[in-house]
């Protein structure tokens, strides 16, 4: 330890090497810091639990035109047809894919809207009985919708009676508990929940009520109408592909369009966050990669300017050891410097981005441990050098230029 | 003088292999970095328009009641409602205006020949071709009687005609939008914008529309709007008829006014217009609200440009400076190495400024390589963000300014670099140097 004053006294004689080198360390604290925070917030929020089986999910959309006699009667015949094709488990008309970014939500209110009374917002989905164990979700409290409760029709002001909710919904509407069997209110029309859905989300993961939910069993037929398909995991590839000629074979005047699986909307919703993501991860993999090339240069360069030194020292009688030790204290001086500067930078750095950004406040233990890891680089890089610099013949220091 | 250092430069580039190129690298991952998030940003919030940004302004028409919440930073509405929008429309004046909606259709030949497909179409007026400069190569747009009329015309682009016809002139031909038949009156070239700046509410590089109808074509014939629609209150809304009076906002207007004197006399109006439409009980409000937004300002209120890119190319600059106080270290010690044969020239007589000039023009050569890596370097990361998602295709590019800026900040930020170890080694004094050897 006696020999840090000396190694400082001759740090100071070469100044401008030694704080570049501290500039780097500092600034890649702050950036690592940071970014690491922001990456750890995003793939959390990429790996929010929907409650749905993404992978065995797909959707699309039939657009029909030409003559049709009836619609309904049209699309009901085309949801058994997909029921029939090997490999599906179910399928449902839907109004809107979970999680794709595009759906519907209103307000549901404890009386008629008419009476503007107290309402919460929620998304909303409708389908027929089959939507549940298409959409991969069971009842945790009450039962399914029954067959007789489907409105079906091409009527656009249909109403449902009865209505599924998630719990995180039922939970706001009815904080004491006894929601079940209650009457909401969609507009002016009355809902009776009759069940109870664990987890589900909304097509909006980005809403800050996410879980507000409410499924009607309306399996009112479009011109433009939605599909949602389950089919087993290991065949969903499989029945996507065979999926539009059995359907064109079986009505030539439509169009299937927007055929994509749920995991894909999701990641499609979800681009902005997973590009962040991948620049901000080649970001710090590439940064620490040149700062640790430059700590790994400038000793060398260091090393390579004071052979002469080095020998001299060698052949008064120091240790490899010793000469190691001196490239390491040299190197964690201006190290810890750097850390201590970079901690304060990345502090300012977080503060800045949570006042002009939506970026959460930034966790002192992410400043820490990308501390501790700066560290471990700087001496993974300083200690091969180092090593070459200790087997320096004391020989070359009796030698003259 | 100049080309003898260049020539100076490149040996003593040569000469250390291993630093030169342990340099040209640091610099081409921090341009490269850097670049990579500017264009992306670049692209996002440049000017679509620019001969005309300042003169087209977006209309928003406050006409909730008093207290309502809405997702803007002015709570106001980004859209209107079709009464508003059409009263908007028909108003007669000098200058171009236009409202505007998304629909979609099934597109056919009611033939076997070509697949039907599903289209994004655009329901908007006469005037709007003019007013966003989307040029024809055919045709025309739609006169003022046909609009007046619902006539069903329409108007497609270059591509759609060739995908139809195999022909780009397809003037007078009949198309099938889901089970109507529509005479074309127009062929427009392929709109090449990548920011679909007048119509934000559906992604705002999701790509332009390539089929346009009259906007008279809603009533007419019930088209449906297949952009956003949203409400602030309760409604019957019962008929097609109920759903045009009704109080839910679906439109986008845009308006061309091409000076200040045009603008003062259109927001007096949109005053006299709110004022009266508050009196009707439509809703509860004090005093009338409205906004005109330039597309620029548009774009900005939209929040086009997102967040992360700023935080991105913010700290792909911090990034770009630890790459350059990596090559700072490392000229340091190269150019002090050099001392004594700096001490050599002094001594034959070459002054200080040559000295300097000297080392800086090798920065710059280092800078001009790094720089050139450095686009290399861009186009792998703007491919990786292709491949992130398709929307990112037309926006993951470079233009001709970011290829030059490329260079540029390379070059500027060597010579920064270099400033510093250039002027201690022009401070050699030859007499040391040359006591030594």
């Amino acid at each position: 330890m006696s020999e840090i004053i000396p190694i400082f006294r001759a740090l100071l004689r070469s100044k401008a090497g030694a704080l570049m080198l501290l500039i780097q360390i500092a600034i890649t604290t702050a950036i690592v810091s940071n970014a690491a925070f922001i990456i750890n917030d995003r793939i959390q929020y990429l790996n929010t639990e929907t409650g749905y089986p993404e992978k065995e999910i797909f959707s699309f959309s039939i657009s029909s035109f030409g003559e049709i006699s009836d619609l309904s009667v049209m699309l009901e015949q085309t949801e058994e047809t997909i029921r029939n094709i090997p490999g599906v488990i179910n399928a449902s008309l839907v109004n809107a894919v979970p999680v794709s970014g595009s759906g519907s939500a209103s307000t549901f209110g404890s009386q008629p809207s008419s009476e503007r009374g107290e309402e919460i917002r929620a998304a909303y989905f409708t389908g027929d009985e089959h939507i549940l164990n298409t959409l991969g979700l069971s009842v945790f409290d009450g039962r399914n919708f029954e067959k007789n409760e489907v409105v079906v029709g091409t009527d656009r002001n249909a109403v449902a009676q009865v209505a599924i909710v998630s719990k995180a919904f039922i939970d706001q509407k009815f904080p004491e508990g006894n929601g079940l069997g209650q009457t909401i209110y969609f507009g002016n029309d009355p809902l009776k929940i009759v069940g109870v859905v664990e987890e589900m989300v909304g097509p909006w993961l980005k809403d800050n009520q996410a879980q507000n939910v409410v499924i009607m069993p309306i399996a009112r037929a479009d011109k433009q109408q939605k599909f949602i398909v389950r089919a087993e995991a290991d065949q969903r590839a499989a029945v996507m592909r065979q999926i539009d000629d059995i359907l064109l074979a079986e009505h030539n005047k439509r169009v299937i369009m927007f055929k994509r699986g749920m995991d894909e909307a999701k990641d499609n919703y979800n681009a902005s966050d997973i590009l962040m993501l991948r620049m901000l991860v080649v970001l710090i993999v590439v940064l620490v990669l040149v700062t640790a090339l430059g700590i790994f240069g400038m000793t060398l360069f260091n090393i390579n300017k004071r052979t002469k030194q080095i020998g001299t020292r060698r052949a008064l009688g120091a240790r490899k050891s010793a000469i190691v030790k001196y490239f390491l204290t040299e190197n964690s001086i201006i190290c810890i410097s750097g850390m201590l500067i970079g901690s304060v930078a990345a502090v300012f750095l977080g503060n800045s981005l949570m006042t002009r950004f939506s970026i959460p406040a930034l966790d002192i233990n992410y400043i820490l441990t990308t501390a501790v890891f700066v560290l471990v680089i700087s001496l993974v890089s300083v200690i091969f050098p180092a090593i070459r610099a200790a087997n320096i013949a004391p020989s070359i220091a009796t030698r003259s230029i | 003088m100049f080309t003898h250092y260049i020539d100076l430069a490149w040996r003593s580039l040569k000469r250390t292999p291993m630093v030169s190129i342990l340099m040209v690298c640091a610099i081409a991952i921090g341009i490269g970095i850097t670049m990579t998030s500017l264009s992306v940003y670049h692209m996002m919030s440049m000017d679509p328009i620019p001969s005309k940004s300042d003169q087209l302004f977006a209309v928003q028409l406050n006409t909730t009641d008093e207290g309502t919440d809405w997702w803007t930073e002015d709570n106001i509405a980004l859209q209107l409602t079709y009464k508003d929008a059409m009263f908007l429309h028909n108003q007669e004046s000098a200058f171009r205006k236009t409202a505007s909606m998304k629909g979609m259709a099934t597109v056919h030949m009611n033939n076997d020949e070509l697949k039907p497909y599903l289209a994004a179409t655009r329901v908007v007026g006469h005037q709007f071709f003019n007013m966003f400069e989307l040029e024809f190569i055919y045709g025309g747009p739609w006169t003022i009687e046909q609009e007046q009329l619902a006539a069903p015309v329409i108007v497609i682009d270059e591509e759609t005609s060739e995908k139809h016809f195999g022909r780009p002139n397809s003037v007078g031909e009949q198309i099938y939008l889901d089970d109507r038949s529509y005479q074309i009156v127009g062929v427009t070239k392929n709109w090449d914008i990548h920011t679909k700046y007048y119509d934000l509410n559906n992604g705002a590089f999701s790509g332009v529309e390539s089929i346009f109808l009259p906007i008279t074509l809603i009533e007419a014939q019930q088209l449906d709007n297949s952009g956003n629609t949203n409400g602030w209150k309760f409604e019957e809304i019962d008929s097609f008829e109920s759903y045009l009076q009704s109080e839910l906002v679906w439109l986008q207007f845009w308006v061309e006014l091409p000076d200040q004197r045009t603008k003062k006399d259109y927001e007096s109006f949109l005053f006299a217009y709110l004022e009266e439409q508050g009196k009707l009980d439509r809703f509860e409000r004090k005093t009338p609200e409205y906004k005109l937004r330039d597309v620029n300002e548009w774009m900005e209120y939209n929040r086009v440009v997102s967040e992360d890119n700023k935080v991105l190319v913010g700290l792909s600059f911090l990034f770009l400076a630890v790459c350059l106080a990596n090559i700072l270290g490392l000229l340091l010690g190269k150019f002090l190495k050099r001392a004594p044969e700096v001490g050599v020239r002094r001594a034959l007589g070459a002054n200080k400024r040559q000295i300097f000039l000297q080392h800086i023009i090798e920065v710059s050569m280092l800078g001009l390589l790094g720089g050139a890596l450095g686009i290399v370097v861009a186009q792998i990361g703007l491919w990786g963000v292709r491949t992130t998602n398709q929307e990112y295709n037309a926006l993951a590019s470079m233009d001709l300014s970011m290829l030059l800026a490329a260079p540029g900040i390379a070059i500027l930020a060597c010579i920064l670099a270099g400033l510093y170890p250039a002027w201690l080694v022009c401070r050699t004094q030859p007499a040391i140097y040359l006591k030594t050897q």
